[in-house]
């Protein structure tokens, strides 16, 4: 060997023995996501099977019961199946129809402001549902509802009767749709806000010299340059139509509206974990995650074609 | 940064030139009445808790307290479950700090070295349970086939480590100088002496960011707590306030048969408390975040910033 050879050998060794320390640090973590991310993922097998609790999710010696598309057959059939569905979707799309611009259009509005400080105030207070925890805002959400509480105050106003709304199948896309909206406009402004911040203000200053006024600047300069960011936003909402926030709901909800509230989400926890089906629970689960990736995939797509912007 | 800021102002003064007077008005009206919709509710909370326990069962005070009435709030101090409700909530919030932080260093760091092998794999390795998960049932399982099942381990370990952050971390790491390494390693230092000595004191921004969101997250989340844990005594603030603001738990009829006029009353006071305590909780365990978020918010609106580069 001649010493060129040695040295190369001699420094791929070196590299050799650093990567090894890189990977050893990543060990812990890594083996970490395995456990609990991966490990589940493989779970989802039970979807498939009619699991016992107890049973390992794969073994080969016979015991695992398999069933195919069982779970999935009877859950389409079942009866509830076209309330879920109908639910979740009008719950999400009420929820897209108005969180999706509400904080659009309080970021234009907040932009105009012309005092410094209460720009400021304005934004801070807006923030603040975010950081109020989901079980104190459906606590206070349910005891604004009930039959004392301020919404009847408020609807006396108006001559409308008093009555608990808790419990009113009808009153619930509105309670969950308004205190969703309530507790995320003003941090789901905080994007757009900081893309309109970044916006070259020459950009005004050639328009105002053209004679535009402030709302031609806002439809021809601000709206299109934060484009890409509302795409973003439009694309990860219409991939989270299935998801309706089934952690709100399972606060907000009780058997009196379950016409009207029941979700995937809130099913899964109540069929699969209270009453134990757990092979149907999880095929349920997988069922909405699976058409979720599409809708997200589908998106993504249309953005692309459409604006030659997306996430991928 | 710097720059940002003078062209914000610059742009401020511009307006004031630009628009005129009664759109102004209208603008700082129109955000005037959002305030006051974001604001009220929990104003009107505080209110109810300090007006007397009749006002606050009939729910019919709306600005001022009438009178100062700390009676719920000195019942809620001596109650000894919330205390303790509190104190897991500590320790959930402290080892999920801790764990998270260093989880991702040690994961950010190596995948900043250019020319590690397999880092692509390691990344995706990192993507895929961004994208699909188990679901609730598989993850169940899990949890209780570990053994974890109703004990404060099926709230830390399984939180330990939070995918997103890591990403965050090495946008961050990625965004420094490669030099800062290479001076350290003609020294003679690894990498282990790197990420220590170098590395963790230069990253105090990121740290911040993730140090605010895992603390927030961990202290409103009540979830994995509710099916993980039937113990209530190892059960994390927010699980003790579902049950008293949300299931209602706590017991309100006390007013029996074949009672004197005195003991009603007494009752009916009590039934009164009882009421109102759940508005002197709501402020007592939502005060230590009202306080303490405005003096964060740079860091959040920073976090959200980092969360949206595309990759």
């Amino acid at each position: 060997m001649d010493r060129k050879e040695i040295l190369k050998k001699s420094k791929r060794r070196r590299i050799l023995r650093e990567h090894a320390q890189l990977y050893g640090m990543m060990a812990p973590v890594l083996i970490h996501i395995f456990i609990f991310s991966y490990v589940p993922l493989y779970g989802i097998l039970i979807a498939f099977q009619d699991y016992f609790p107890g049973a390992s999710f794969l073994s080969f010696s016979g015991n695992t019961h398999w069933v195919g598309l069982k779970h999935l057959y009877k859950f389409v059939n079942s009866i509830y199946f076209g309330r879920l569905l109908g639910n979740t979707i009008r719950l999400s799309l009420l929820n897209l129809a108005f969180g999706f611009w509400i904080p659009i259009a309080f970021a234009l509005l907040v932009n105009e402001i012309p005092y410094r400080k209460y720009k400021k105030f304005v934004q801070t207070a807006s923030y603040l549902p975010h950081f109020i925890s989901t079980v104190i805002v459906a606590g206070m959400v349910l005891s604004f509802v009930s039959k004392d509480g301020l919404v009847n105050s408020v609807l006396s106003v108006f001559g409308v009767k008093a009555q608990a709304w808790n419990v009113k199948a009808k009153a619930f896309p509105t309670i969950y749709t308004t205190t969703n909206v309530w507790k995320s406009f003003g941090w789901g402004a905080i994007l757009y806000l900081s893309s309109i911040s970044s916006i070259d203000p020459n950009l005004y200053e050639a328009t105002r010299i053209d004679g535009a006024n402030r709302w031609q600047q806002m439809i021809h300069i601000t709206v299109p340059l934060i484009k890409n960011t509302i795409a973003i936003n439009l694309i990860m909402s219409i991939g989270g139509i299935l998801g309706a926030n089934s952690e709100l709901i399972l606060l907000l909800y009780n058997a009196n509206v379950y016409k009207t509230a029941d979700v995937f989400g809130t099913y899964v926890y109540r069929e699969g974990l209270l009453s134990g089906s757990f092979s149907f629970g999880t095929m349920v689960g997988l069922f909405t995650q699976i058409i979720n990736f599409t809708l997200v995939f589908g998106a993504n797509w249309l953005s692309n074609k459409l604006t030659d912007f997306g996430l991928w | 940064m710097n720059g940002q800021m003078g062209n914000a102002a610059l742009r401020h003064r511009n307006r004031i030139r630009n628009g005129s007077r009664v759109a102004d008005a209208i603008i700082c009206c129109v955000s005037a009445v959002l305030c006051f919709i974001t604001l009220y509710p929990m104003y009107y909370i505080l209110v109810l808790s300090l007006s007397s326990p009749q006002a606050a069962a009939t729910m019919k005070v709306y600005f001022v307290p009438d009178g100062l009435y700390l009676d719920s709030y000195a019942m809620l101090v001596k109650n000894s479950q919330i205390w303790r409700a509190y104190g897991n909530t500590l320790i959930y919030v402290s080892s999920e700090l801790v764990l998270r932080l260093v989880s991702c260093l040690l994961m950010a760091y190596p995948l900043t070295v250019k020319g590690l092998r397999g880092r692509k794999f390691v990344v995706i390795y990192l993507l895929i349970p961004m994208y699909f998960g188990g679901g609730m049932i598989p993850n169940y399982l899990l949890i209780t086939k570990l053994g974890m099942y109703n004990t404060m381990w099926a709230l830390i370990i399984p939180g330990a480590i939070s995918i997103w952050h890591i990403i965050l971390m090495r946008t961050y790491l990625t965004s420094l100088p490669d030099s800062l390494r290479e001076s350290a390693f003609i020294d003679g230092a690894n990498h282990f002496q790197v990420l220590a000595y170098i590395y963790t004191p230069v990253v105090k921004p990121i740290i911040a960011v993730i140090s605010i969101y895992t603390i927030v997250g961990v202290w409103n989340s009540w979830f994995s707590s509710m099916i993980y844990q039937t113990n209530t005594k190892i059960q994390p603030l927010q699980m003790y306030l579902r049950r008293v603001l949300v299931d209602m738990e706590v017991d309100i009829s006390s007013v029996k048969s074949g009672m004197t006029m005195d003991e009603i009353a007494a009752a009916v006071k009590q039934n009164q408390l009882a009421h109102q305590i759940r508005y002197s909780m709501i402020i007592f365990t939502t005060l230590p975040v009202l306080f303490t978020y405005p003096f964060f918010q740079k860091h959040f609106v920073k976090g959200v910033m980092l969360g949206s580069l595309k990759e």
